[in-house]
C-alpha cells in the first residue's frame, strides 16, 4: 500500500470560514478539500481517503452533529474536529463522547487546531492498521470449512474446555476428528497455538463474547 | 304686538251684535219689499185678466146678436126684404143689450136699416133707406122703448150707402163675421167698434150683411173703476198701437187731419207714464207678444212696476198694460227705512256698549292674573300666595306655572350650589374678551387669586403664553361637546406652571347667539407626573423587553461575531505563515483585504448590538426604515442560519418613517424571531421570512411573512402571558402592540395560505 497524505476536509457554510482556513492550511502545505454542506461533503466523501473532518457545529439542513451520528451509524471512523462560533457547552459534551477529537469555539488558536488536526491524522492513521489485522484475519478465517469454523468458534468461546475429548463430545463427533481439525485450523490461521488462535480471533472480534463484539471494529 | 284679550273680547261682542242687528233689520227690510213687490205684480196681473174678461164680457153678446141676426134672415123669419119686421128684429136686439150704440143691416141692393140709440127725440132712432122703384129713400124714425113711434121724417140728402162701407165690403168678401178695429163713431163721437156678418140667401150667396155697433167707452169707465195701487192704472193698446181704452177716456181720441176724430197713438197719449212705459213698445213691435212681460221702469225719478198682457185673441187683438209705482206697495215700508236703521243703529250702539261692559267683565280675572304673574316674576309676589277668584283654565295655568316657578327656582339652586362649590374650578367667560364673569372659590384657588381679583383678569392673562390661542379658541367654541376637555398650560399667580385639564361650554340664547362661556377646569399637574412616570417605566419595561431578548440571541450574536474573527485569524495566520516561509510570490494583499472587510462586519455587527441595547430617551425622530430593517435583520442571520431559514428583505430606500428607533428595531428583531421559532419548530419544508415595507401617503406597513404554521384557532397571539413557546414569557407580541400604538400605528396578524403575516404600521416622516 503506498503512502498518501492525509486531507483535511472542511465543511462549513459560511464562505469566508471556507476560503480563510483553507488558505490557512494549504499555506502549510496541508491537502485541503471544503464542502458548503454534510450533503456536499457525503455525497463527494470516500471512506479510502485517510484524513481528517474539521466540522462547522451549526449549519443549516444537517447540523455537525447529525452528520457525526450518520457517520457512525454508517461504520464511517474518520475523526472529526468541531468548530462552533456559539460554543454551547451541552452540545460539545455530546460530541466528544461521540468520539470527536475536540470542540474549538471560533475563534480559535491556529496551533490548537494543527495540534488537533496531527492527532486526528494519527488516529485515522491506527485505525486503518487496526482494520488491516482485522481484514487479514478474517480473510483466514474464511478460508476454514464450516466444521473448522465450528470447532474454531467452540474452542474460542470456551477456552478451558481444551482437550480433544471434551470438543468432541461437546459437538458429538471423535476425538479424532478434533484433533485433525485443530491442526488445520492452526495451520491455516497461522497461529501455533490454541491459545494464540483464541487471542487472535478475540483481538480482532472475528468470533468472541457478544459484548466483545460491539468494540471499535465491529 | 299681541291683541290684548279684552279689547278683543270687546270688539268681538260690540262688533258681532252690530252686525246681526244691521243683518236682521235690512233682510227684513229686503224680504217684505220683494214680497210686496211680487203683491204688486200679482195684482198688476190679475188687473189685467179681469179687464180682458170685462171686455170680452162687454163684446161677446154683440157677436152672438148678430149671428142670431143673420141665421133669422137666412132662415126668412124675417123677410129681408121687408124693412119694417127688420126694423123690429134690430130694436129688439138693441134694446136688450145695453152696451149695443146701434144694430143695422143693409143688402145687396143698397137697402140699409140702421136703429141706434139716441138722446133727440126718442130714446131709439131708425134709419131706413130702401128704394122703390129706382127711387133712393131715406127715412128717420124715433121711437120710444116700446117701439112706439114718436117721429119720423125723410132724409132727402142723405147718401149713405151700406154696400161701400168697409164692414160691409169686409164681411161679405170673407163671409165671416169680422169685427173692425175701434174708431170714433161718426154720430155719437164715442169710441166703438162694430161687428158685421154676413147673411147668405137659399143659394148660399151673400145677400146682406148685418152689424151691430158697440160702444167701448163703457170699457175706459170700467178702467176708470179699477183700483191699482193709489195711482195704478189699466189701460188697453189695440195691435196697430191706439190706446183704445184709458181710465180717462178724454186722453184716447184726438182729431185726425179730416177734421174727424181718431184715437191717440200709445207714443203720443197724453199719460206720460204710460207713454214712457209702453211708447218703446210701438217701435219695438213687441206690442201683443205671446207671454205676459212684467217688468220695472223709471219716469221722473220714479220708478213704476208694469205688466203687458198678451193680445186677448187673435179676434180681439189688444193688450193690456197695468202699471203702477212702486211706492204704491213699499212706499210706507221705505218711508220707515230710515226709522228702522236709526232704531238698528240704536240697538246696535246700546248691545254694544252692553258687549264692552261684558268683555271687560270677563277680563277682568284675566288681567288681574297678569298682574300677578308680573309681580311674581319680579319677585313682589310669592306664587305661592292665594290666587283671586278666577277661571278654573287660569287656576290650572297658576299651577303650571307655581310648579315652574319651583322647578326653575331649584335648579337655580342646584347650579348655584354646583358652580359655588364643585371640587373643580368654574368660571363664565364672556366669549369674546375672555373677561372673567363669575367664578367659584375653587377656580381662584388653582391660580392662586382672591375670589374678587380673579373677576378682574381674562383668560388670556391665565394662559400660558404659548397655549394662549388655542385656550381662547377652545373658550370660545362650537358646540358644547362632553369629550371636548383638553389639557393645557396655565400659569399661576406666582408664575409658575400649571398643567389644567379644560373644558369650556357655550352657552347661547334661543338664537343660537353666544351668551356665555362656562369654563370648567381641573388641576391635572401631578397626574401629569404621573403620566411621565408610567411613561418613563413603560420605557425602562421595553428597555428590558430588549435587553432580555438579546440576551436570548447572545449565542447566536457570538456566533455572528465569531464568524469575521475567525476568518481575520486564519487570514492573519495565512499571512505570517506566507511571511516567514521562503515562498515570496505569495500575494498577501486579498487576504489583508478581506481580512479589513471581516473586521469591518464585526464592528457593524456591534453598533447594530449597541444601537439596539441603548436606553431610548428620544421618543420620536426621523429615521431611515430600510436601513433600520437591514440592521435589524444582521442581528438575527446567525439565529435564522442555524435554524435554517432564510431571512429576506424587500425594502425601498430612503423610506423615512417617524417614531423611536430602537423601539421599531425591536418590534422587528421580536416578528423575525418569533418567525425563526416557528420554522424551527415545524420542520417545515418552505423556511422563509420575508419583510417587506409597503409604503403609503401617510404610513408605511410592515409586513413579516413567514412559512410557520401560524396559530391555533381561538389563539391570541398579542394577549400577555399567552405564549406557544416552550421557554416563553407569552409578553414579547404584547409589548410589540404596545411600542407599535404609542407610534400611532397598529400591530395585527393575518394567515394565507402557507404563511403568517405580522404586520403593523407606523406615520411616515412629514418631512423627507
Amino acid at each position: 500500500m503506498t503512502e498518501v497524505q492525509p486531507c483535511v476536509f472542511i465543511v462549513d457554510d459560511d464562505e469566508v470560514i471556507r476560503t480563510s482556513l483553507s488558505r490557512a492550511l494549504i499555506a502549510r502545505g496541508m491537502t485541503v478539500q471544503a464542502f458548503t454542506s454534510a450533503d456536499a461533503f457525503l455525497r463527494a466523501y470516500d471512506d479510502d481517503k485517510p484524513g481528517c473532518l474539521v466540522l462547522d457545529y451549526g449549519m443549516p439542513h444537517m447540523t455537525g452533529l447529525e452528520l457525526q451520528q450518520l457517520l457512525a451509524a454508517q461504520g464511517r471512523t474518520i475523526p472529526i474536529i468541531f468548530i462552533t462560533g456559539h460554543g454551547g457547552v451541552p452540545e460539545s459534551v455530546q460530541a466528544i463522547k461521540r468520539g470527536a477529537i475536540d470542540f474549538l469555539e471560533k475563534p480559535f488558536r491556529q496551533d490548537t487546531l494543527l495540534d488537533r488536526i496531527r492527532i486526528a491524522f494519527q488516529k485515522d492513521a491506527q485505525a486503518r492498521e487496526a482494520r488491516k489485522v482485522i481484514d487479514a484475519a478474517r480473510v483466514k478465517f474464511d478460508r476454514l470449512t464450516d466444521r473448522e469454523q465450528e470447532i474454531a468458534e467452540f474452542v474460542v468461546l470456551n477456552p478451558a474446555t481444551t482437550s480433544s475429548k471434551d470438543v468432541a463430545r461437546a459437538l458429538d463427533i471423535s476425538p479424532r476428528t478434533v484433533d485433525h481439525h485443530r491442526a488445520r485450523i492452526l495451520e491455516k490461521m497461522e497461529v501455533k497455538s490454541v491459545v494464540a488462535l483464541v487471542d487472535l480471533c478475540r483481538s480482532t472480534g472475528i468470533l468472541g463474547s457478544v459484548a466483545d463484539r460491539g468494540g471499535i471494529l465491529r | 304686538m299681541k291683541v290684548s284679550l279684552g279689547l278683543l273680547l270687546a270688539v268681538c261682542l260690540a262688533g258681532l251684535q252690530f252686525l246681526a242687528v244691521t243683518f236682521v233689520v235690512f233682510s227684513s227690510y229686503l224680504t217684505s219689499e220683494r214680497v210686496l213687490l211680487d203683491h204688486a205684480r200679482n195684482l198688476l196681473s190679475d188687473v189685467g185678466l179681469n179687464t180682458i174678461q170685462n171686455a170680452r164680457g162687454f163684446l161677446y153678446p154683440a157677436r152672438a146678436a148678430t149671428e142670431l141676426a143673420s141665421q133669422l134672415a137666412e132662415n126668412e123669419v124675417i123677410a129681408s126684404h121687408d124693412l119694417e119686421l127688420l126694423e123690429k128684429l134690430l130694436f129688439q136686439q138693441l134694446r136688450l143689450s145695453p152696451q149695443f150704440a146701434g144694430v143695422y143691416y143693409g143688402d145687396e141692393g143698397g137697402n140699409f136699416v140702421y136703429v141706434k140709440r139716441d138722446t133727440g127725440l126718442g130714446p131709439f132712432r131708425t134709419k131706413i133707406i130702401k128704394h122703390v122703384e129706382g127711387q133712393r129713400e131715406t127715412e128717420l124714425i124715433w121711437r120710444d122703448n116700446k117701439y112706439n113711434l114718436v117721429r119720423s121724417s125723410l132724409d132727402p140728402n142723405d147718401t149713405f150707402d151700406p154696400r161701400l162701407r168697409p164692414w160691409y165690403q169686409q164681411a161679405a168678401e170673407e163671409k165671416l163675421a169680422i169685427w173692425t178695429d175701434p174708431y170714433i163713431f161718426f154720430t155719437s163721437q164715442q169710441p166703438g167698434i162694430s161687428v158685421a156678418s154676413p147673411v147668405f140667401d137659399q143659394d148660399g150667396d151673400i145677400s146682406g150683411v148685418i152689424g151691430v155697433d158697440i160702444e167701448i167707452s163703457d170699457i175706459s169707465r170700467f178702467l176708470a173703476s179699477l183700483e191699482i195701487g193709489e195711482n195704478g192704472r189699466a189701460l188697453i193698446i189695440n195691435r196697430n198701437g191706439d190706446v183704445i181704452a184709458h181710465p180717462d177716456q178724454s186722453l184716447i181720441s184726438t182729431e185726425d187731419e179730416n177734421g174727424g176724430q181718431r184715437f191717440v197713438s200709445i207714443d203720443e197719449i197724453g199719460d206720460p207714464v204710460a207713454r214712457a212705459a209702453f211708447g218703446g213698445m210701438l217701435a219695438s213691435g213687441e206690442i201683443g207678444q205671446a207671454g205676459e212681460t212684467t217688468s220695472t221702469f223709471v219716469v221722473d225719478g220714479e220708478k213704476y212696476v208694469y205688466t203687458v198682457k198678451p193680445r186677448i185673441s187673435d179676434v180681439l187683438p189688444w193688450t193690456i198694460a197695468v202699471y203702477a209705482p212702486e211706492n204704491d206697495f213699499i212706499g210706507a215700508i221705505k218711508s220707515n227705512r230710515v226709522a228702522n236703521i236709526w232704531i238698528a243703529a240704536g240697538i246696535a250702539l246700546l248691545t254694544g256698549i252692553a258687549g264692552v261692559f261684558l268683555a271687560l267683565w270677563i277680563y277682568r280675572p284675566v288681567e288681574a292674573f297678569a298682574v300677578r304673574s308680573a309681580l311674581i316674576s319680579q319677585g313682589e309676589l310669592s306664587p305661592s300666595d292665594p290666587l283671586p277668584s278666577t277661571y278654573a283654565e287660569l287656576e290650572r295655568v297658576n299651577e303650571t306655572l307655581v310648579h315652574e316657578i319651583a322647578e326653575r327656582k331649584k335648579s337655580q339652586r342646584e347650579y348655584g350650589r354646583t358652580f359655588d362649590f364643585s371640587t373643580r374650578g368654574m368660571a363664565q367667560v364672556e366669549p369674546e374678551t375672555g373677561l372673567i364673569l363669575r367664578a367659584n372659590a375653587r377656580f381662584g384657588e388653582i391660580f392662586g387669586y382672591e375670589a374678587n381679583e380673579i373677576l378682574e383678569l381674562s383668560l388670556k392673562d391665565l394662559c400660558h403664553p404659548e397655549d394662549v390661542e388655542t385656550f381662547l379658541n377652545q373658550a370660545a367654541g362650537e358646540e358644547p361637546n362632553t369629550d371636548d376637555s383638553q389639557e393645557r398650560r396655565c400659569l399661576t399667580r406666582d408664575g409658575s406652571v400649571l398643567w389644567l385639564n379644560i373644558h369650556a361650554i357655550m352657552i347661547r340664547d334661543d338664537n343660537g347667539e353666544p351668551l356665555h362661556a362656562v369654563v370648567t377646569i381641573e388641576n391635572v399637574s401631578h397626574i401629569k407626573e404621573k403620566e411621565k412616570e408610567i411613561q418613563q417605566l413603560n420605557r425602562d419595561l421595553v428597555h428590558t423587553a430588549r435587553v432580555n431578548m438579546m440576551s436570548h440571541m447572545a449565542t447566536s450574536l457570538a456566533h455572528e461575531l465569531n464568524q469575521p474573527l475567525t476568518a481575520i485569524t486564519q487570514n492573519m495566520d495565512a499571512a505570517l505563515h506566507m511571511m516567514s516561509a521562503e515562498a515570496p510570490g505569495h500575494d498577501l494583499e486579498p487576504i489583508l483585504r478581506e481580512s479589513e472587510t471581516q473586521a469591518h462586519r464585526a464592528g457593524d455587527i456591534i453598533r447594530s448590538l449597541r444601537d439596539f441595547l441603548l436606553k431610548d430617551e428620544v421618543l420620536k425622530e426621523d429615521f431611515d426604515l430600510s436601513e433600520l430593517i437591514e440592521q435589524s435583520l444582521q442581528l438575527l442571520r446567525s439565529e435564522a442560519r442555524v435554524n435554517g431559514v432564510f431571512v429576506g428583505s424587500e425594502v425601498e430606500h430612503g423610506t423615512r418613517v417617524k417614531g423611536s428607533r430602537v423601539q421599531i428595531a425591536q418590534v422587528l428583531v421580536n416578528l423575525v424571531r418569533n418567525g425563526i421559532e416557528a420554522i424551527a419548530d415545524d420542520n417545515a419544508r418552505l423556511r422563509d421570512i420575508l419583510v417587506t415595507a409597503k409604503v403609503g401617503d401617510k404610513d408605511a406597513i410592515i409586513s413579516v411573512v413567514d412559512t410557520g404554521p401560524g396559530f391555533a384557532e381561538g389563539f391570541d397571539p398579542f394577549a400577555r402571558f399567552e405564549t406557544t413557546k416552550k421557554d416563553g414569557m407569552g409578553l414579547g407580541l404584547s409589548i410589540c402592540k404596545t411600542i407599535v400604538e404609542a407610534h400611532g400605528g397598529k400591530l395585527w396578524f393575518e394567515r394565507s395560505d402557507t404563511r403568517s403575516h405580522f404586520c403593523f404600521s407606523l406615520p411616515r416622516a412629514t418631512k423627507e
